[in-house]
């Protein structure tokens, strides 16, 4: 009951618009200073300088950087250009390469908003002019972008990862298939809408404009592969192959594209720093709260309770997955794993789960939670670019959502899914 | 000077230690790998990089605030009239000022009882500078927070500017 009433209080002042970060931790501090006393609010700033020293999160302002400089160094048209090449020719061909280039710009960025602001500045009004309905061209690239947190590298992966002490690499490894797998699946229903609303095909397609779109693309493509093959292999951790990421992405963009100058990099600096801070204050101020529920032991009161009524393995995770579900239409992301990861994880372990298997669980869901309003902040980027409205939007992104929830689904009950390459490679 | 001129500024200068960390971070660990590449590891990496990645929080954190970057749900509170949104926006102003001011007086308080920890990796420097971070960017999140007031008052009375779409492009992930 009692880590009920905390998220409550924390909903409460949520609600009356207290930044998560902030709600987080005035609730860690009322709830401390009153259990202990006022003469432990000394180890508050202690507790919080500690919660952002945790290496393994390094990795994230080097990805988020080294995203904002491609982005920076005109990747984005390079890699519409081959996507358009590879895929224009299908009907409702503008839609395919939404999705195809949003599954190659997950490969450099791990967040779904930037992949939304990057693509979607460029595709939403190149669809809009070819007649794609407002609401169809926004739910397209809102539903695609989602595929850039479960395709590797991935914020909320490497967050999870350090909340439940696993492999950032094997939650990268995880998410390949299932990205694959959704990439596929949102192309199947956007040629679906392609057929309902008669959209037109791109060009024909053409092997020389796919081998000189790829020549072009070249860099922007094979750079990060091999920066993602070195963490899979081993050879360098991750947040050593995010650092090497942003040198790769330097060199695209100062030697190959030569399209980076001083004042997009001072620009991709100030990007990658503000949203790292973002979100590190999260988990500074969670640790705050973090380190009040265990001593109350709250977690392991949860798993307790949960396990009077079952212990059942697919139960546990169906229960896990609407939590998910519903905390993602009003939480952001990063503050949800931040917040329940650590307090369910001995539930988790009790149950039997995967702890892998059950981070991209989470991942995916709260991939989803950045489609459903209220809060939803990759769909009302989407919207704001196609200057439509949310809810015009979210009639047509339902069935783009069908598509994501189906892959949870998958994944959900046959584990294989994100786990077979984990097991083949790492167990 | 104005108001808003003064926000600029102190915004551009934050901006501009956001880069310095940012810049230092990228380059201490990719140093990290090219020492421990040649066998030649750099025995203070860890601990360096970890303080880099708390600084450029916390300083980041103020540059956010400047901005209005962080993640709150603006939508919620939207949907109530003014004569509600003004009182709750007032509340809410208020726990965030409490909020740092507790932790730029805590933060403070303690630095004089780190004085005598020093770092591992590198024992000629002491935490308390290192964990400086929190009372300082504390008290810049505080101006920052004061500089936005008006604005803040203003939308909670005019129900305008600062929406939704506007937080989600600033919001990360």
């Amino acid at each position: 009951m009692e880590i009920l009433f905390l998220f409550a209080c924390v909903l409460a002042l949520v609600v009356i618009n207290v930044p998560i970060a902030v709600a987080l931790g005035i609730v860690a501090v009322i709830a401390i200073a009153t259990v202990q006393g006022l003469a432990s609010l000394p180890n508050i700033p202690i507790v919080m300088y500690n919660g952002a020293t945790n290496f393994p999160l390094l990795a994230i302002p080097l990805f988020i950087l080294a995203g904002a400089i491609m982005n920076a160094s005109g990747i984005s048209t390079r890699l519409i250009a081959f996507a358009s090449a590879v895929l224009g020719f299908v009907r409702g061909g503008l839609a395919m390469v939404s999705i195809g280039a949003s599954m190659f710009f997950a490969e450099i960025s791990g967040s779904a908003v930037a992949d939304v602001a990057a693509l979607g500045s460029i595709l939403i009004p190149a669809m809009k002019k070819k007649g794609y309905p407002k609401a169809v061209a926004a739910a397209v690239m809102s539903s695609a972008a989602t595929l850039a947190v479960i395709i590797p590298p991935s914020i909320p992966m490497i967050l999870y990862a350090v909340m439940a002490d696993v492999s950032v690499v094997q939650m990268f490894v995880a998410g390949i298939v299932p990205g694959i797998i959704g990439g596929f699946g949102l192309m199947g229903m956007a040629y679906y809408f392609a057929r309902r609303y008669d959209l037109p095909r791109e060009e024909a397609f053409r092997w020389s404009r796919v081998a000189k779109t790829f020549k072009e693309a070249f860099w922007a493509f094979f750079l990060p592969v091999i920066i993602l093959g070195g963490i899979f292999g081993g050879v360098v951790t991750a947040t050593e192959g995010a650092a090497l990421a942003v040198i790769a992405a330097l060199f695209i963009g100062l030697a190959v594209y030569r399209e980076l100058d001083l004042a997009h990099l001072k620009d991709a600096m100030i990007e990658g720093g503000s949203q790292t801070a973002v979100v590190m204050l999260l988990v500074a101020t969670s640790s705050l709260l973090g380190a009040y529920l265990t001593e109350i032991q709250a977690p392991q009161q949860l798993a307790r309770a949960v396990a009077e009524i079952t212990t059942n393995k697919w139960f546990v995770l169906a229960m896990l997955n609407v939590l998910f579900l519903v905390l993602g239409c009003f939480l952001h992301s990063a503050a949800a794993i931040i917040l329940v990861v650590p307090v369910v994880m001995p539930l988790v372990k009790l149950a039997g789960i995967d702890p892998v298997h059950f981070g991209l669980i989470v991942t995916i869901n709260l991939g989803i939670g950045q489609q459903t309003p209220p809060v939803a902040s990759v769909l009302m980027v989407a919207c704001s670019i196609a200057k439509a409205s949310v809810w015009e939007v979210s009639k047509v992104n339902i069935y783009f959502i069908g598509v994501l929830f189906a892959v949870l689904m998958m994944v959900t009950y046959i584990p294989i899914t994100g786990l077979g390459l984990v097991e083949y490679f790492y167990r | 000077m104005t108001l808003a001129g003064f926000r600029e500024g102190y915004a551009r200068a934050l901006e501009w230690v956001v880069i310095v960390l940012m810049a230092t971070l990228a380059i201490e660990v990719t140093m990290g790998v090219v020492f421990r590449t040649i066998g030649m590891s750099l025995a203070w990496y860890d601990e360096v990089a970890s303080i880099l990645l708390a600084w450029l929080t916390y300083y980041g954190s103020a540059l956010a605030a400047a901005k209005r970057g962080h993640i709150s749900c603006p939508e919620l509170v939207a949907i109530f009239p003014p004569a509600v949104r003004l009182p709750l926006a007032l509340l809410a102003e208020a726990l965030v000022f409490g909020f740092f001011i507790l932790l730029a007086y805590t933060g403070w308080s303690i630095l004089d009882v780190l004085a005598t920890d020093h770092l591992v990796s590198l024992p000629e420097i002491s935490v308390k500078y290192v964990q400086s971070v929190i009372p300082v960017s504390a008290v810049l999140i505080l101006v920052a927070e004061a500089l936005n007031v008006p604005a803040v008052f203003a939308e909670a009375r005019h129900g305008h500017g600062g929406g939704a779409e506007d937080k989600a492009k600033e919001s990360s992930h």
